[in-house]
């Protein structure tokens, strides 16, 4: 089966992969970043660092594996999803249902919720599957309007838990720094694999879907089956999200965990940072949700008689900022960004 | 030397308009086979209806003796029909290379590429038509006559038996035309079946021995090159009637 050839030939090179991985500018900055995630929660015992702005990192690792697997089905695999947030509220949803009322252990109930999900992708990708491009968009934003509604005011929406949802949930650990540690490795697995998968055959296979599929389709490749695979593998990372989220907030709610905001923000951190360049995602999470930690934080601003509630204005700035990039940086900053650092490097260096 | 393609009562109609009219022919292995006629004559239809992009309305289409009428089109590749296409497509934001490697990862082209690697088998491929010093570079930058030799890379990735070249000379200069001359007759002479469509007659006419013309949608004409060019019918369908060759 084609996904154990890929794990084979990564478990075979890895250690000669790595070693000249990390001597690259690109890997030495990225383990130089990872260093830096992992003495951040050492930085300070105080409480507030801690429970609020150690918990950001935390909420940022969950968006960038979120983020991460939207890049893998629409910026490698050309399927434009404007409806992530599904996989991710029916994950939250699951596994909220299952800790708090089937009192199933938290680690089973992420990974059967991670699974539900990807039965769900598989369940959305079948009838999507003939719409391409805008017609595909609409689908799934659909799909996941239609989720909504039916968890928030649908006729079954009693038996689904209400507007309310399911709340009073475990955290995903005891403390927020373990609960930062589990999400670290997780988001680093995440990024490995998914890196991994886009640089492989198999990658390219579902890139060159992504560019022609009737090319593809006259190349021999099975279109309908890569497509498959492609909304499995992103509605399973974008679960795994959706798990860890409903456990770091601590409940689940309809609009909460299905709003349409959430697809807005996997589109907005992936498109940051690059289509189909997967660290971008990272780059892309982390930079939006301490923006808009920051803008909260700022607060309102009273300028003479005006008083501008940045907070509340957040999603235009959003907004901005994504007409921003398509006009200018349409390939996201993450490739710019680190040609610019390289080139300070070189210049710091004296080269 | 059996048949390796035999077409009948092949008909496709698009609402009133009937492009394919009860075509019939048969194509045997080894051939080197042109299809001609005038613009809107419907040979890329039947190209289409042969490789699996078109549905036909009614007939039968066998391949190698197994009835490949209407199934899809990776299938009839895994065949071992390939084809390329009028309006040169390619993956445009991969590599030359890995252009090539989506054929060599087709089910019948990993039978090849199992033996030797598929890079090797790819790398092999671009060689062969001449261009593996460009393997890294993204299509978009390449001049037309390389294009058209990358689509018939990508074809030789899948192994083919049955080859359908649909006008790979339009657009080209005289000297990419022979470029992409060489590379057919290459193929031929490796064991391909050649089946070519064109209306640059000058190139096609000197390339095959057989040729078969058509003209809205219905068979004119089959036969060797000279002939046909002579035939009352085919000539009616190019020039309109009462033209003559002085």
């Amino acid at each position: 089966m084609l996904n154990l050839k890929i794990v084979k030939e990564k478990v075979n090179d890895f250690p000669g992969y790595l070693k000249s991985w990390v001597k690259t500018f690109t890997g030495s900055l990225t383990i130089f970043c990872l260093l830096i995630l992992f003495v951040m929660p050492f930085l300070s015992a105080n409480q507030s660092f801690t429970h609020v702005f150690l918990r950001q990192f935390s909420l940022a690792m969950i968006f960038a594996i979120f983020a991460a697997s939207w890049d893998l089905l629409t910026g490698i695999s050309g399927q434009i999803s404007f409806g992530h947030a599904i996989f991710f509220g029916i994950s939250g949803y699951i596994c909220a249902y299952l800790i708090k009322y089937q009192s199933f252990p938290i680690w089973l109930s992420i990974i059967i919720s991670a699974v539900v999900a990807v039965i769900f992708g598989l369940a959305i990708g079948f009838p999507l599957l003939r719409l391409k491009g805008p017609y595909l968009a609409l689908g799934t934003l659909a799909m996941s309007l239609i989720l909504l509604k039916l968890f928030l005011m649908g006729s079954l929406s009693d038996w689904l838990f209400g507007s309310e949802g399911i709340s009073a949930l475990p955290g995903l650990a005891a403390t927020p720094v373990i609960e930062y540690f589990i999400l670290f490795i997780f988001m680093i697995l995440t990024f490995v694999i998914l890196i991994q998968i886009s640089k492989s055959k198999f990658g390219t296979i579902l890139k060159s879907i992504r560019d022609d599929e009737v090319g593809s389709d006259a190349s021999g490749i099975n279109t309908t089956k890569y497509k498959i695979y492609a909304f499995m593998l992103s509605s399973f990372f974008a679960g795994l999200a959706g798990g860890f989220y409903a456990l770091y907030i601590g409940a689940v709610n309809p609009t909460g965990n299905f709003g349409t905001v959430l697809s807005f923000f996997a589109i907005l951190m992936a498109s940051l940072g690059g289509l189909a360049t997967i660290s971008g995602a990272a780059l892309g999470a982390f930079f939006f949700i301490f923006l808009e930690y920051a803008l909260i934080e700022i607060g309102v601003v009273e300028i003479g008689n005006l008083a501008i509630d940045f907070g509340l204005y957040k999603f235009a700035i959003f907004a901005v900022i994504l007409i921003v990039i398509i006009r200018f940086a349409e390939h996201g900053i993450l490739k710019p960004l680190l040609e610019r650092l390289k080139d300070l490097w070189d210049l710091l260096l004296g080269r | 030397m059996g048949v390796i393609l035999e077409v009948k009562n092949l008909t496709k109609k698009f609402g009133g308009l009937t492009a394919v009219n009860d075509f019939s022919f048969e194509i045997k292995r080894g051939e080197f086979i042109g299809l001609i006629g005038p613009n809107g004559a419907g040979k890329t239809t039947v190209f289409n209806l042969i490789s699996g992009f078109e549905k036909p309305s009614s007939g039968r289409i066998r391949f190698n003796g197994i009835d490949i009428t209407g199934m899809k089109p990776y299938k009839i590749v895994n065949l071992g029909i390939a084809r390329t296409f009028q309006l040169v497509r390619s993956f445009k934001y991969l590599s030359l290379l890995d252009n090539i490697t989506v054929s060599c990862l087709s089910k019948r082209g990993k039978e090849v590429s199992k033996k030797t690697g598929t890079d090797n088998y790819a790398s092999s491929i671009l060689a062969s038509v001449g261009l593996i010093d460009k393997a890294r570079i993204p299509p978009i930058i390449l001049p037309h006559g390389d294009l058209r030799k990358l689509q018939i890379g990508k074809a030789i990735g899948t192994n083919p038996e049955l080859l359908l070249l649909d006008e790979p000379f339009s657009g080209l200069s005289f000297e990419e035309q022979l470029g992409i001359t060489d590379l057919i007759k290459k193929l031929h002479a490796d064991g391909v079946t050649i089946f070519i469509t064109g209306h640059v007659l000058r190139e096609l006419m000197t390339l095959v021995p057989r040729v078969i013309a058509m003209h809205q949608g219905k068979f004119i004409a089959d036969g060797p090159p000279v002939q046909v060019a002579n035939n009352k019918i085919v000539l009616e369908a190019y020039l309109g009637r009462g033209a003559k060759i002085a």
